[in-house]
């Protein structure tokens, strides 16, 4: 293959999986039942521009089902949002030569909610820290921590190294975190995440003693604090997790460190997130994407309220969730109040300093962790519930 | 005393000289580092407001967005790059990172793993590093 009797994208994409592969003392390529990868602007740059089209342009094609992060833009009503036609531009060429290779068009960060579903003991290779950890933990699948580059060349041979968290003998628990909480919060569950990303290092975690039983949502939310935190990729979830009925089969049966989360270490979650109490410009839910459940309980929750002046409110989820919302009332309801839903984009990947936000509220740690780290933006974080009263009347 | 000299395992072969840049935290070029400048920007970073270019960049462990390799040959791009990277974990970002960063780009850009973090310790940002990842080899220079 490497010689390039199969195209010009087949030899690139065997190129940087065979050396990723013998860096990390992968044995093998094995095939993979699916793929998610990265066609974002506001993260792959103008190199990653150039990648992308190398490969859509010299024959790349997926040979496995492929879905796809959220794009930097709303692909629908971006002009809406005040995205500038240049910045478009550069997203739409990802589109373009994302399209080009015979990806599904489901722009999702949560595509385990609406779109890509492997099964019981699948190997696949992810990108999105937040869907590995979903993928590893809850799906009962197997996926590294595959990063752009490789993803793209990943999903065009169907094949993976087989390393890292592909073997059983890396995938035991070697910490457990103990819950010790009452009234978990939607921000505890996020905030639960980002200690145990924090505090694991680079051990797979096991949790005991969360509220049963627990939401897709819920976890959703707790893997993708984590993984925002820390190199997280698996958290063993006793009686969810494939292979583990109880916290002895995360383990092995060996005796690892036992950490305590208690309501004091989500204070100190919550005071290094919270950066500040300012009244902000925006505030942003779904931060990995919402489900229509959730839109749900967002259009409940703000019914009948009224956005303060000077603040908009977006609510980022899926196209397919987008749909329902519509369908089902949920939209109006959340409209009504002047908030606004936007979809196949998220928070994290939109240029939110160039559409003139200077302060952001959010329930999401990994939202609240990507945007300090730039330094551009300040940062609040706090719960749903206590931001729906700070920013409505 | 004696020179500061670890073994670990070379992931990417090639050897480097240059500065020290050592973070003892969780590290991540995906929304950390200003591609434009090499800048650490992460406000949780123990390195934050260094810049990445040209070292011999030490970091236990990386976090976060699948983005990472991404935003590293973005550096690479723009001429902004370490000059290699240590870790104790292996960080597939920069493993990927650094791939991409040979083929697309033409730039070698060694990395190191298995030198736990409690190893930096003896080190300081700024030190003299020669680092040889054929002989497994990273050491400090007089």
């Amino acid at each position: 293959m490497l010689r390039g009797e199969l195209g010009e994208a087949k030899q690139f994409a065997m190129e940087i999986v065979s050396k990723v592969g013998d860096a990390v003392g992968a044995d093998e390529l094995v095939p993979i039942k699916s793929a998610h990868v990265l066609a974002h602007y506001s993260s792959l740059h103008d190199a990653g521009v150039e990648v992308l089209e190398h490969f859509a342009n010299s024959g790349g094609r997926f040979a496995v089902p492929t879905s796809v992060d959220p794009a930097s833009i709303d692909l629908q009503n971006w002009k809406t949002f005040g995205i500038p036609e240049d910045y478009a531009r550069q997203q739409f060429r990802l589109c373009d030569a994302y399209a080009k290779m015979g990806g599904m068009r489901c722009w999702t960060c949560a595509q385990y909610q609406v779109c890509n579903f492997p099964k019981e003991g699948d190997v696949v290779a992810w990108a999105e820290s937040s869907a590995v950890v979903f993928a590893n933990s809850v799906l009962g699948s197997r996926s590294n921590k595959i990063t752009a580059g490789m993803d793209i060349a990943c999903a065009i041979l169907g094949l993976t190294p087989r390393f890292g968290m592909l073997l059983d003998e890396n995938r035991q628990a070697r910490v457990v975190f103990e819950l010790d909480l009452k009234g978990i919060t939607d921000l505890d569950y996020r905030s639960i995440g980002f200690f145990i990303g924090r505090n694991a290092e680079a051990r797979v975690p096991s949790i005991v003693g969360l509220p049963s039983p627990v939401t897709s949502d819920q976890i959703k939310h707790l893997g993708a604090g984590a993984a925002a935190a820390g190199p997280v990729t698996m958290i063993h979830f006793p009686g969810i997790t494939l292979g583990s009925k109880t916290v002895a089969d995360a383990t092995g049966g060996e005796k690892v460190e036992e950490i305590e989360i208690t309501r004091s270490s989500l204070g100190d979650v919550e005071f290094d997130l919270n950066q500040t109490s300012e009244f902000p410009d925006l505030v942003a839910f779904g931060v990995p994407h919402l489900s229509v459940n959730e839109l749900g309980e967002l259009a409940r929750l703000i019914d009948g309220r009224k956005l303060k002046k000077g603040v908009k409110m977006y609510a980022y989820t899926s196209s397919q969730a987008y749909d329902m919302a519509e369908r089902t009332g949920i939209s109006a309801t959340i409209e009504r109040t002047g908030a606004r839903i936007t979809h196949s984009t998220d928070a994290e990947i939109s240029p939110l300093k160039a559409l003139g936000f200077n302060t952001v509220l959010t329930n999401s740690a990994k939202l609240a962790e990507i945007v300090s780290s730039e330094g551009e933006i300040r940062v609040g974080y706090a719960s749903q519930k206590e931001i729906v009263e700070k920013v409505t009347s | 005393m004696k020179p500061w000299l670890r073994r670990g395992k070379g992931l990417i072969m090639g050897s480097a000289r240059g500065e020290a840049l050592v973070s003892l935290r969780a590290f991540t070029f995906a929304h950390g580092v200003d591609p434009s400048t090499g800048v650490v920007t992460d406000v949780r970073s123990d390195v934050r407001g260094m810049n990445v270019k040209g070292k011999i960049l030490f970091y236990p462990f990386g976090k976060g967005s699948t983005t990472a390799s991404s935003w590293f040959l973005e550096t690479v791009r723009l001429g902004n790059n370490p000059a290699a990277v240590v870790t104790e974990a292996v960080d597939l970002s920069a493993v990927i990172g650094s791939v991409m960063a040979r083929i697309v780009y033409g730039k070698v850009i060694p990395v190191m793993s298995e030198i736990p973090h409690t190893d930096y310790v003896g080190l300081k940002s700024g030190d003299k590093i020669f680092l040889d990842a054929e002989r497994d080899e990273v050491r400090a220079e007089g």
